[in-house]
């Protein structure tokens, strides 16, 4: 059976390295992406699944990817999971995140067994 | 003969403590409690302390804690500081549970008691848990510590530190009642107001801890409040002459009195301390306008989702995802509980009604749980022959400018 393609848009390596690991180990591939505009262009050039969403990324923030995601040309993005992740520093970030178009919140620290239940919600693992 | 003032070491001979290691309660995976550590990092759950309790079984005899001086810590053995010089003691622990007659003939249940927690130093439950956090920081040398809180537990976070010579920094919402802003400050703690709830300010001050290398104190994001707040099951235990209620009514927040009380009950039971083996149903309390909890455990899930636009009065309440959501939902379930969301009038219909009855001004927190009482009369959830405990978790009068 064909891996499902998650995209994780995340600045922090010590979390991407944590989630690549917790995913490729649930049978998924991770498509990897920095900040918020690499993220953009591979939702839209590549087959992609389901969206890992930080919230604090150095150019666009994740409620403006989630806005883009939705809206994006290529329509199959309208309807593809989004989780959001972030470290919800300022008031009303879970709000502000559902309103721009994630399906779910979550907060750090990642509790990968909460991670791997999200991901599996939307995409049952192939393993 | 004059009083000999109080001290927690007191009458202390003997193995100190049987502590043996740190369990990560996702994962499993071993840490040694004798160095510096938060959460488990392999997959980010909260750690739990075990003990070796065969040892504890073979060299301790129950019925001697009755004979102790030093309130909590008669339980040393059972919690995680090694060194009694190393106990920082306010006077925490051995709270009354108090028989609730007025309210059980009302209610048709004559067998009610409130575990009156506002008798503690700084006025709540939670300074049973940073008083083991923080004597367990001193012990491993932590100089500095943070905390983001609703109130009570940075008030009582500031007293240890203070105590225990630590630097302490406090993170919490701006309209947290005064009281805890004051008493924090009095004791010497930097204190800076953010402009959200708790979990705002949890994300604020894990971000200056990592920063800066303070150590984050935060509900389950270290191993030992947990313990402090367990012994609030062994006091139970140990006043209901090694049985436990049938019902405890708690109210549920970040979450760790019940599963502090919940690991104290398979303790005891390991222990053989118990005359009989029956548990109590735990029942979590929380605000209509913050029920993560409920919303979980009613849907049969395994994690809470971050409950959105989180309000209540009830400022202990407001804790729209614990970090601890997983041990939470796990005991609710494994005692055969509930979780019960009440309204705010509710809340200080219950506050108004332990005053005038009573005679005790509880929390809005500590109401709570007559509130969830009343629901569960009404649904007979519980019966008229049970023994049931509430829990006031603080002292009503540090919310004087919530009620106004």
């Amino acid at each position: 059976m064909t891996k499902k393609n998650i995209l994780y848009i995340e600045d922090n390596p010590d979390n991407m390295l944590l989630v690549k690991r917790v995913l490729v180990a649930g049978g998924y591939n991770v498509l990897e992406a920095e900040n918020g505009a690499q993220g953009l262009s591979v939702a839209e050039n590549q087959d992609v699944d389901l969206i890992l969403l930080d919230i604090n990324l150095p150019d666009i923030d994740g409620y403006e990817v989630a806005r883009r995601v939705r809206l994006n040309v290529k329509k199959a993005l309208a309807y593809i999971p989004i989780i959001a992740i972030t470290a919800n520093a300022l008031r009303g970030d879970a709000e502000r995140a559902l309103q721009a178009g994630c399906d779910v919140y979550m907060s750090k620290p990642i509790n990968v067994h909460e991670l791997r239940a999200r991901v599996e919600a939307f995409l049952p693992s192939t393993k | 003969m004059r009083a000999k003032p109080a001290t927690a070491n007191d009458l202390i001979s003997g193995e100190v403590s049987f502590v043996s290691l740190l369990e990560c309660s996702g994962c499993g995976e071993k840490y040694s409690c004798d160095e510096i550590h938060t959460f488990c990092p392999n997959c980010q759950s909260p750690l739990l302390v075990r003990y070796d309790l065969e040892a504890v079984r073979k060299h301790v005899n129950r019925d001697a804690f009755r004979l102790r001086q030093g309130r909590m810590w008669r339980w040393h053995e059972l919690l995680p500081v090694r060194d009694p010089g190393n106990f920082v003691f306010l006077g925490e622990g051995d709270t009354p549970l108090l028989h609730l007659p007025n309210l059980g003939n009302e209610l048709g249940y004559p067998h009610l008691f409130v575990k009156d927690e506002s008798l503690n130093p700084t006025g709540s439950f939670k300074a049973r848990g940073l008083a083991a956090a923080v004597s367990k920081a001193k012990e491993l040398g932590i100089k500095k510590v943070i905390i983001p809180t609703a109130g009570n537990a940075g008030g009582a976070m500031a007293a240890y530190a203070a105590r225990a010579g630590i630097q302490a920094l406090i993170y919490m919402p701006k309209d947290t009642p005064r009281s805890n802003i004051e008493e924090s400050r009095i004791a010497g703690a930097e204190v800076v107001l953010v402009d959200g709830l708790i979990s705002d300010a949890a994300g604020m001050a894990g971000e200056k801890a990592r920063a800066e290398g303070w150590f984050d104190l935060s509900t389950f994001k270290e191993p030992y409040r947990t313990e402090g707040k367990k012994i609030m099951g062994y006091e139970l235990a140990e006043t209901f002459d090694w049985a436990l209620p049938d019902v405890i009514i708690y109210p549920t927040g970040g979450g760790t009195g019940l599963v502090g009380m919940w690991k104290a009950f398979a303790e005891l039971e390991a222990l053989g301390w118990l005359n009989n083996t029956k548990r109590p149903r735990m029942v979590a309390v929380q605000a209509e306008g913050c029920a993560p909890v409920i919303k979980a455990f009613e849907t049969g899930a395994a994690f809470c989702d971050f409950w959105t636009n989180a309000h209540t009065i009830a400022s202990g309440l407001r804790v729209p995802k614990s970090f601890a959501d997983v041990l939470i939902l796990n005991d609710l379930r494994e005692s055969k509980g509930i979780a019960v969301a009440v309204s705010d009038e509710a809340i200080l219909e219950a506050q108004r009604q332990f005053g005038r009855m009573e005679g005790i001004f509880p929390a809005p927190e500590g109401a709570a749980t007559l509130a969830a009482l009343k629901t569960l009369v009404q649904q007979k959830w519980v019966h008229p022959e049970e023994h049931i405990v509430l829990f006031n978790t603080g002292l009503g009068l540090k919310y004087l400018d919530k009620m106004s």
